[in-house]
């Protein structure tokens, strides 16, 4: 043993029954041996013993204790491993990886070999992405341990991670000669393909096929060796030999896509007609397979794409295939295809209203099932619903309800196509009726959740969930423990409407600790995938780790997470201020009655659920806290809506949520948006300028963007002409601003922008705006109103949602005082888009334009 | 057989640790490490080894003394404490990251905040 304050052997005994009890979770027994070694004077102050003990607590969960003993155990025998090594323990179990990491370098000053400790620094290390710090530790191991073969997979991962790959496969191939494989041995077949990988990925394609070639025999996985040699053969070229290859993985699984797409890559088909066979030979030998009838019609033209896609939807709708439509989305970006579906739709309805049949010349043929029709009219409603003609798809969905009036399928899509029409109170009634068909089927239980949050009924959404959630917890406390994400950021959303920034707050909050949370869970599999040469598999995990918070429900909590903070530095929460109403002044006041009562209703029913609440959590006490020891990992901080909503530094909250944004979803506009929001309010001249930047490379041409990139351009001019900013920072402006500008002036550039985008409901806004606001006076806000509330047929992006937004710019000023012109243009609005609510002008002659609702045109 | 013959000496020294190890996989990882861990053979020769090892040294020399003389090179140059002050004010980062920055640009401030704000 390392440490000079040895313990006699009837100690030493007791103290290695600590580290057993320890070892097996007998942590009270623990605890009385170590009481045993305390209590005699002589070693009250044992530093290791002190040490074990604070560990021991800490797995009882007294934190504070636990780190007074270590600590003071520490001090008491600093040159002891095993202190260090317990108290880097400690340290991670709070997931304070650097302090650990400190700590068992120490602990490796007094034993430098030691194994253990060693790998547990390993361990954290690529938890950490120390790549270097990784791949020196697992040199040292392999150099103690060469016999164990997760010293070699380690340290070659190291250099695979490092990118070095002939390193890697050096040690891979020393490894691999020592390897005497079994028959049938999976995991030397996972090493070999870990190996080709390494080969493939340094772009050594002849070499990565000979290794192919010469270990096939030990590869387990077959499925795996065909996928890549085929791709292996299309890279060098050998395309006749990527046929052979991908025409077996067909016959294998005639369903795959991939296959049929190294198919094509492989044969280089010529013509359409050339393309097509490859498909009717496919589909010759597996008639019952969809994807050879499916993809010929993405690349089809003319007679023959009516041809094929007149039996694929004649036999979608005779078997009664729901999810049809979806299938043929894709096809759907093409317009010439959508007039043939159209046209042939509307052909079937005709002829099987009459005949029962698809063609009324087709009298030879059986009858078709009543339910084709049924089919046809649900598809035609998500047709028209699909090209934006919300009038013909309620034709089609009333028509077919009532044709079949309990199919849940009718009322789920009819739900959808008012809430596409703005109308989402109705929706929710209608998807809440199909709910009540079958209260047993979960997905349409969750819709249902999710609609009543789109229409901030937050509370009728969680009774709605806690149908299927455990029972005795509150659903929102159950889905929150299931990292339920689409149910929080949806919470999240409902929140921000109805302004409760600290609820919303702290839904985003949890939404980001899922992501902490789904990180710190990788640690298992650093251990786990070496030992069980899963290798390909875990290096997708690692680099899927790296890139996690791209996913797009963290970007959709951070989204809101930052316009809150925002809106919280604008507008801080005084000490007796209730969370207010989001946008207040930007509602009619229909809307803003409609919201009051809502948000009285929510406020009593609230009340109501926190009383029954607290009923639970008694009940629940016991059992929570058995839960809360188990847990692993800290445990973190309460989140407490009104806390959060009175952050003190609100900007640099947003900025924790952009961080991962800007390094990870850097494609995405919105990101670049946000962050010049919050920049222009730390007056971040360069940070701002660095947001444009990489917003134009996204998008030059985005409407929110331009209206930044123009005040920006204004904002250094008046900065350089105060006098205060420093020589460097106007040299850097000069340069970026020539490059990002040229040398127009704004509203050169505003009128350069809008020629561009002169058809775009949007940009026209965008452009309108920054006509005002350079120009303030009548005679350009005349000429930015009739820009901003143009609304004909030939413009694009004519939808609710953007003409609720121009709306909007109008209600708050954008465009200077406006009133009646935003009367007309609601009007105009609501005569496009009868079931958005914003657009509905409370008198009574407009009452009657609802009802009669036969507006689209 | 010489690794295996290493094995004793060097687990009689980490036996008190070992116990640290697996206790710290709370719940099922725990039992996971018990079901999944098993004695591995050593196999392995001295031979082998002393190669692979030698291979990995050479590699790891030469790769630190070249960025080692990349650090040094980059160390020399001077750079002014208001220039990193400035950017870590107008850009908000670290100093350290600041610092490399501006040495990297051999200390032209200006051209560090161009590509920082890139």
């Amino acid at each position: 043993m390392p440490s000079k304050n040895t313990l006699p052997p009837k100690e030493n005994a007791l103290f290695k029954r600590i580290l057993k009890c320890y070892e097996q979770k007998q942590y009270r027994n623990g605890l009385k041996f170590s009481k045993q070694i305390l209590t005699n004077p002589k070693f009250s102050e044992h530093g290791e013993t002190l040490a074990m003990k604070g560990l021991t607590l800490n797995c009882l969960g007294r934190k504070e204790e636990a780190y007074d003993y270590v600590r003071r155990g520490l001090r008491n025998d600093l040159q002891s491993h095993v202190c260090w090594h317990v108290y880097g323990l400690l340290q991670r179990s709070d997931r304070k990886y650097d302090e650990a990491i400190k700590c068992y370098r120490n602990a490796l000053r007094w034993d430098k070999d030691n194994l253990q400790i060693l790998r547990d620094l390993s361990l954290l290390q690529i938890q950490m992405r120390d790549l270097e710090g990784y791949k020196e530790t697992r040199y040292q191991l392999l150099a103690l341990r060469p016999g164990q073969r997760a010293s070699w997979i380690g340290y070659a991962m190291a250099f695979h991670l490092l990118k070095e790959f002939d390193m890697a496969l050096k040690i891979v191939e020393a490894f691999r000669n020592t390897q005497t494989p079994k028959t049938m041995d999976y995991e030397h077949g996972e090493l070999l393909l870990y190996q080709n990988l390494l080969l493939r990925e340094s772009g050594k394609m002849q070499e990565a096929l000979d290794h192919l070639e010469k270990f096939d025999s030990q590869i387990v996985d077959r499925l795996t060796v065909s996928e890549t040699r085929g791709e292996i053969y299309l890279k060098l070229g050998r395309y006749k030999d990527a046929a052979v290859i991908y025409t077996d993985l067909i016959n294998r699984n005639p369903e795959n896509w991939d296959y049929f797409k190294g198919l094509e890559s492989a044969t280089k088909p010529e013509t359409e007609e050339i393309r097509w066979k490859l498909y009717t030979d496919v589909e010759s030998r597996f008639p019952r397979a969809s994807a050879p009838k499916r993809i010929p019609l993405n690349f089809t033209t003319g007679d023959l794409f009516r041809c094929l896609v007149d039996k694929y939807l004649r036999n979608g709708f005779h078997k009664g295939v729901p999810p049809l439509f979806i299938t043929l989305k894709t096809v759907y970006q093409d317009k010439s295809k959508i007039a043939v579906i159209q046209e042939l739709c509307l052909g079937y309805v005709e002829s099987l209203r009459d005949n029962a049949l698809f063609n009324a010349a087709d009298e030879n043929c059986e009858k078709e099932p009543p339910t084709a029709l049924l089919w046809v009219y649900y598809y035609l409603a998500q047709h028209y619903d699909y090209i934006g003609n919300a009038q013909q798809a309620l034709h089609y969905i009333d028509t077919a309800i009532q044709h079949t009036p309990l199919l849940i399928e009718l009322y789920v899509l009819k739900a959808k196509l008012y809430k596409h029409a703005g109308d989402i109170e109705e929706a929710v009634r209608l998807i809440d009726e199909g709910q009540s068909l079958d209260t047993a089927d979960r997905y349409i239980n969750s819709k249902c959740a999710k609609y009543m949050l789109r229409a901030n009924m937050i509370q009728e959404a969680a009774d709605m969930c806690s149908k299927f959630t455990r029972e005795g917890v509150s659903a929102t406390d159950n889905l929150n423990e299931m990292q339920c994400m689409w149910f929080q950021t949806e919470c999240a959303a409902a929140y921000q409407r109805l302004g409760k920034w600290g609820e919303a707050l702290k839904k985003c909050h949890e939404v980001d600790r899922h992501f902490t949370e789904i990180i710190e869970d990788q640690f298992d599999f650093h251990t786990y995938c070496m030992r069980k040469m899963t290798l390909r598999a875990y290096v997708g995990l690692l680099r899927l780790e790296d890139v996690l918070r791209r996913h797009p429900f963290y970007f959709k909590a951070a989204k809101i997470a930052i316009e809150i903070y925002l809106h919280l530095h604008d507008h801080p929460l005084s000490d007796n201020d209730a969370d207010k109403l989001f946008d207040a002044d930007n509602l009619t006041p229909s809307e803003m009655k409609k919201l009051k009562n809502k948000q009285r209703k929510q406020q009593k029913k609230l009340e109501k659920e926190k009383e029954k609440q607290k009923e639970l959590e008694k009940k629940d006490h016991t059992n929570k806290k058995q839960q809360d020891q188990d847990q692993d990992g800290p445990k973190e901080e309460e989140l407490v809506p009104e806390k959060l909503a009175k952050a003190e530094n609100p900007l640099d909250q947003a900025i924790k949520f952009l961080k991962p944004l800007q390094l990870l979803a850097p494609e995405r506009i919105k990101t670049h948006i946000c962050a010049y929001e919050i920049y222009s309010r730390k007056d971040k001249l360069l940070l701002m300028l660095q947001s444009l930047k990489r917003g134009c490379q996204v998008d030059r041409d985005n409407p929110q963007l331009h209206i930044y990139y123009l005040r920006f351009h204004i904002l250094v001019k008046q900065r350089k002409s105060a006098g205060t900013l420093p020589e460097s920072v106007i040299k850097v402006l000069d340069i970026e601003m020539e490059k990002l500008y040229g040398n127009k002036d704004s509203t050169t550039l505003n009128d350069e922008f809008l020629s561009r985008n002169q058809n775009s409901v949007l940009h026209r806004a965008s452009a309108a705006r920054m006509m005002y606001e350079l120009n303030p006076d009548p005679n350009s806000q005349a000429k930015a109103l009739q820009l901003a509330t143009a609304v004909n047929s030939d413009l694009s992006g004519v939808s609710p949602k953007n003409c609720r937004d121009v709306l909007e710019f109008m209600c708050r000023g954008d465009l200077g005082k406006c009133e009646a012109e935003t009367l007309s243009y609601q009007e105009q609005c609501h005569k496009l888009f009868p079931h958005v609510p914003s657009f509905h002008i409370p008198s009574s002659q407009s009452e009657q334009i609802v009802t009669n609702g036969n507006m689209w045109s | 057989m010489s690794a295996e013959d290493e094995t004793p000496t060097v687990n009689d020294d980490d036996s008190s640790n070992k116990g640290k190890k697996s206790a710290k996989y709370d719940s099922g990882a725990a039992d996971l490490e018990k079901v999944t861990d098993y004695v591995e053979e050593a196999e392995i020769s001295h031979q082998d080894i002393g190669e692979a090892i030698r291979v990995a040294n050479d590699e790891n020399n030469a790769k630190s003394v070249a960025k080692k003389e990349k650090e040094k090179e980059l160390s020399k140059v001077k750079i002014s404490k208001e220039d990193v002050d400035l950017i870590i004010h107008e850009m908000e980062i670290p100093r350290n990251l600041a610092e490399r920055k501006l040495q990297e640009h051999k200390g032209n401030v200006v051209e560090a905040l161009i590509a920082l704000t890139n």
